[in-house]
């Protein structure tokens, strides 16, 4: 029969345990979080195959967690981790679609490095103890399915120093880099760290349509030195970010959020 | 200090003579962020970034006091009807 001492007695000694959970590893059942998470996690085996033809557009969830791509053959090309499994997959459709035929989800719940990383091992081995063998995208020296390592360009400058006496005049400068360029972002702090919540949207936007861009950090007051009056009357806009495509500018936040919403950023951008 | 909500209201009112007009201060009070939604027959056959351009010279004094000023939309009486209607459309079905 159970007593209330033997409760408080079990009750402490699990409270022992975890004081000293790293001199007593073996004992499991005070173990972690991250395998309770795992256990919620559905197996490969257990979660429904979404085809990715384009008529099942918007069916795979935008949530954290692990996805397998399969080909035509219903073989396992790849299994992948992601925040954003829907533009995940996109991507590699857009980059090998002859090999993403259909597509496994498995939503990790409270998604952080440990529980992802322990969610993408367990169908990996469950994958390896099926078929014997790793995904062909996963092998070591496969680039097929990795994003290109951001190469973030650097700022262009359009001065060479606040010193420098210019021979052209700034808005000359300005109207030159925005028609050499097929699409330039004038915005508050680099592209790499944003210093205005406007200008940050913006290049966001621009990265997730995968578009080749030039940027010019406004406030950089030492190679970019009167910069913002010039364009404003350049542009004849009077806030920051500006985005300029074909030497037209296309607007700021508000037109670049808009567009992008309406899906007409991305034929403009073509 | 700051623009208020009703200088904005009123250089719209008086300028873009709108048939719907929405003004936001999201500054918290100190009149130096908006969100301004427009409806304007004078919007007719101009391109967003016109429309835009127009709200901006309409706020030409109050600008220079605005820190931020989002027009989050800048739309036709017809545009704005049509919408009207597909919002209705989605609610009663």
């Amino acid at each position: 029969m159970r007593t209330l001492e033997k409760e408080l007695l079990e009750a402490k000694t699990v409270t022992l345990m975890r004081c000293n959970i790293s001199s007593i590893t073996p004992i499991t059942n005070v173990k972690p979080r991250s395998l309770s998470i795992v256990s919620a996690l559905k197996k490969i085996s257990e979660a429904d195959s979404i085809s990715l033809s384009p008529e099942n557009d918007g069916s795979v969830t935008s949530d954290c967690g692990v996805y397998a791509v399969y080909d035509s053959n219903g073989q396992v090309q790849f299994i992948g981790l992601s925040r954003n499994i829907a533009a995940s997959v996109d991507l590699h459709r857009k980059k090998v679609p002859e090999l993403c035929s259909s597509v496994k989800v498995g939503v990790v719940d409270e998604p952080s490095k440990e529980s992802l990383t322990q969610a993408w091992k367990s169908w990996m081995e469950e994958h390896i103890a099926a078929t014997g063998k790793v995904p062909p995208g996963n092998e070591t020296g496969n680039t097929t399915w990795f994003r290109p390592p951001p190469q973030k360009k650097p700022d262009l400058r359009l001065t060479p120093g606040r010193h420098v006496q210019l021979i052209v005049p700034l808005e000359q400068l300005i109207d030159r880099l925005v028609k050499e360029n097929k699409v330039v972002a004038f915005i508050k702090g680099s592209r790499s760290a944003p210093a205005c919540g406007f200008s940050q949207r913006v290049v966001g936007i621009l990265e997730s349509q995968g578009v080749d861009y030039e940027s010019v950090d406004v406030l950089d007051e030492e190679y970019n030195s009167g910069l913002r009056e010039k364009l404003k009357s350049y542009s004849n806009w009077p806030t920051f970010p500006q985005v300029f495509v074909n030497g037209e500018l296309v607007g700021g936040c508000d037109i670049l959020t808009s567009m992008y919403e309406q899906g007409e950023l991305a034929n403009l951008l073509k | 200090m700051g623009v208020t909500k009703e200088e904005v209201e009123s250089s719209l009112t008086s300028k873009l003579s709108p048939v719907h007009l929405e003004v936001v201060d999201t500054s918290g009070g100190c009149g130096a962020s908006f969100v301004v939604e427009i409806v304007s027959g004078q919007f007719e056959g101009k391109r967003i970034l016109e429309r835009h351009r127009m709200v901006n010279a309409a706020l030409e004094k109050e600008m220079q006091e605005i820190h931020a000023l989002s027009i989050k939309k800048a739309l036709t009486p017809e545009q704005w009807k049509q919408q009207q209607d597909s919002e209705n459309s989605e609610a009663t079905t």
